[in-house]
């Protein structure tokens, strides 16, 4: 266990240095960028030059860049992200919503494909050749490699513009003003909205979950503990049980992985649905180069995978002890 | 080298490549896909020559001399026009060559830094490893899609531009496969005993540890092209293309940003069928591949 627990520190200064590095970066490309919000203000002639320092001294853009560093670590690293430029609103109550609402779609459809394209691909590893094996892999071949936008936009137009079935965009119709959470998430109305963004998400995911599992239970078929139970007389069916659970490691950490990735990884299905996602968000704020808002934003985006790959590592080790020893080998 | 010697791997080559191509042509999925990928090619080559019209400054005319918006496909135009009297047709042609120079680039970019770090940090071991795995951590940990177009909003977006942000990105990932392949190659008898008859390291890598983990190399060198089609797809669809060029991204961008998804389909579906078409292709490709180069997928069967 000691092994172990050298491994866990390992990793936990290895996530916490990559944390840095990574905030170090945005902070760097945002300095970089030419122009800020303020100049589009003051062109605009709505400020005198007084404001203008009182709004730079507010954000402190008047002091050295080494303090400007420091201050900004400081701030981002304890969660205070300032306050949107352009909303004159503090970030995080801006991105909060907007994270619940990535998370209230993508965390239901990335456990759905799990569990389903998991089973599915038990279901075709242990029938090798079926037909049921080929079509399968066809499509969601298909779906995971063709970039989500186009499934998402496929959809809309065969379910929403051609049949009718359910609207294109947005989260609730424009007229709902729904009060508290309850009112707002449990809704037929909500439920429209959800569906087809939701279905693409789970379409797009499934691919992965389910060749992992395809391979996994072709690669157990032959081993011994499977002979085994066939030689004590287990039924097909629990014998790919026995299989399917000893293949479930990759695919609870690639779970890990993916839930770690859902912030970035469905940017462009949020932009066709218009799903008041966190990923929209970014991309509104970044063509409104509202500063704050994006570090704030790409920040919580590479802190959910480092703890994610954090979690896939740790979990890897945790059951499976070769891996430790080998210095921590993940997906 | 001498020329024989020289011939003798030519010939050998010939064989792989024909050996390659009897394997696909089993394949019924891998072979439609190369036929695809073939058409694919042609097109980013000579797509924009063939194109009846300029795709950005043509505008499109009826017999009245008033400008075509919005018509569907007619034998004027066979795929319609755009929202601006644009045609679809030329448009589709021309727009699959930035699409070829991105996933081709992207790709090979891609797989070879891939391999390189995964060869040299494979076999080195110790704190060469060390590093070059926390940088492949680090790639991981950026989100790859807002870091893009962070960076593609401080410098105007150009396809070699894109191509670069797109490799810088994706390494990681061949990385990774390469890495732990030549973990276990290292260890075999023919790699000890040409360090032992006193082989440099280099040489040991590049000529005993290289050639094979190569297949490895080349089917995530194939994934690279299709990863690298889908994210240039992505970035134009958001706005960050090249200004410049006509894609199918940008295409797909146009329509979605006019609002005219809903009424010109004939729009969509060209630059969405090329898209998905060409990405899926190279996965069945490189699925079937896999299925050779992955010994324990192989086993059974």
């Amino acid at each position: 266990m000691s092994d172990f627990r050298r491994f866990l520190l390992k990793r936990l200064a290895i996530s916490m240095a990559l944390t840095l590095v990574a905030v170090s970066i945005i902070f760097v490309v945002l300095r970089l960028l030419p122009g800020s919000p303020f100049e589009a203000l003051i062109t605009a002639g709505n400020l005198n030059q007084e404001q203008i320092e009182e709004i730079r001294s507010l954000y402190g853009l008047n002091k050295p860049l080494l303090q400007q560093y420091l201050a900004y670590l400081q701030s981002i690293l304890s969660f205070q992200f300032g306050y949107s430029i352009l909303r004159s609103q503090p970030v995080w109550e801006i991105l909060r919503p907007k994270l619940f609402n990535t998370l209230v779609l993508l965390v239901p459809a990335l456990v759905t494909t799990a569990v389903v394209s998991s089973l599915a691909g038990m279901y075709a590893g242990w029938n090798r050749g079926s037909y049921f094996e080929k079509v399968s892999i066809i499509t969601t071949t298909f779906l995971r490699s063709t970039p989500v936008f186009i499934t998402a936009i496929i959809f809309v137009i065969v379910f929403s513009y051609t049949l009718g079935l359910v609207p294109a965009f947005g989260m609730r119709e424009i007229t709902a003003s729904p009060d508290g959470l309850l009112e707002t998430y449990l809704s037929v109305d909500f439920l429209y909205h959800y569906i087809l963004p939701f279905t693409v998400a789970v379409l797009y995911y499934s691919g992965d979950f389910l060749l992992l599992a395809r391979n996994g239970v072709i690669e157990k078929k032959g081993s011994e503990f499977l002979k085994l139970h066939r030689a004590k007389g287990l039924t097909e069916m629990e014998q790919l049980a026995r299989a399917g659970r000893n293949s479930m490691l990759p695919i609870l950490t690639y779970f890990a992985l993916r839930l770690g990735m859902i912030f970035q990884g469905l940017i462009l299905l949020e932009v066709v649905f218009a799903w008041p996602g966190i990923g929209r968000e970014l991309v509104l704020a970044i063509q409104q180069q509202d500063y704050p808002l994006v570090q704030a934003a790409v920040f919580i985006m590479a802190l959910a995978v480092i703890l994610a790959n954090l979690a896939a590592d740790v979990l890897y080790a945790y059951f499976d002890p070769t891996v430790s020893a080998s210095g921590g080998e993940s997906l | 080298m001498n020329g024989a010697v020289v011939f003798e791997r030519l010939d050998h080559w010939k064989h792989v490549l024909v050996d390659q191509l009897r394997f696909l042509r089993r394949d019924r999925l891998a072979f439609v896909g190369v036929v695809i990928v073939a058409g694919f090619l042609f097109l980013g080559l000579f797509g924009p020559m063939l194109a009846p019209h300029d795709p950005i400054e043509h505008d499109m005319v009826n017999a009245d001399g008033a400008i075509m918006r919005l018509a569907s496909p007619s034998a004027d135009a066979p795929f319609g026009t755009t929202a601006f009297g644009k045609d679809v047709f030329s448009q589709f042609l021309a727009g699959a060559r930035p699409t070829l120079i991105v996933g081709l680039f992207g790709g090979l970019g891609t797989g070879i830094i891939g391999f390189l770090v995964g060869l040299v940090s494979g076999y080195y071991g110790g704190w060469v490893d060390e590093v070059l795995m926390r940088m492949t951590d680090l790639t991981f940990s950026l989100p790859f899609m807002p870091m893009a177009l962070l960076l593609l909003t401080f410098v105007t977006p150009s396809i070699w531009l894109i191509t670069l942000i797109i490799a810088g990105f994706l390494w990681k990932m061949p990385a990774r496969v390469v890495r732990s392949e030549v973990l276990s190659v290292r260890e075999r008898t023919f790699v000890k005993s040409a360090r032992a008859s006193g082989a440099s390291d280099l040489r040991t890598m590049l000529l005993h540890v290289g050639p094979n983990v190569l297949p490895i190399g080349f089917l995530y060198t194939a994934y690279g092209v299709a990863w690298a089609i889908a994210a240039q797809a992505s970035l134009a669809f958001l706005g960050f293309g090249d200004p410049t060029m006509t894609s199918w991204g940008r295409m797909l961008r146009q329509v979605f940003e006019s609002g005219n998804m809903r009424i010109a389909w004939w729009w969509v579906f060209p630059p969405a069928i090329g898209i998905a078409a060409i990405t899926t292709s190279v996965f069945l490709i490189g699925r079937a591949y896999e299925e050779v180069i992955n010994p324990e997928i192989q086993t059974e069967q």
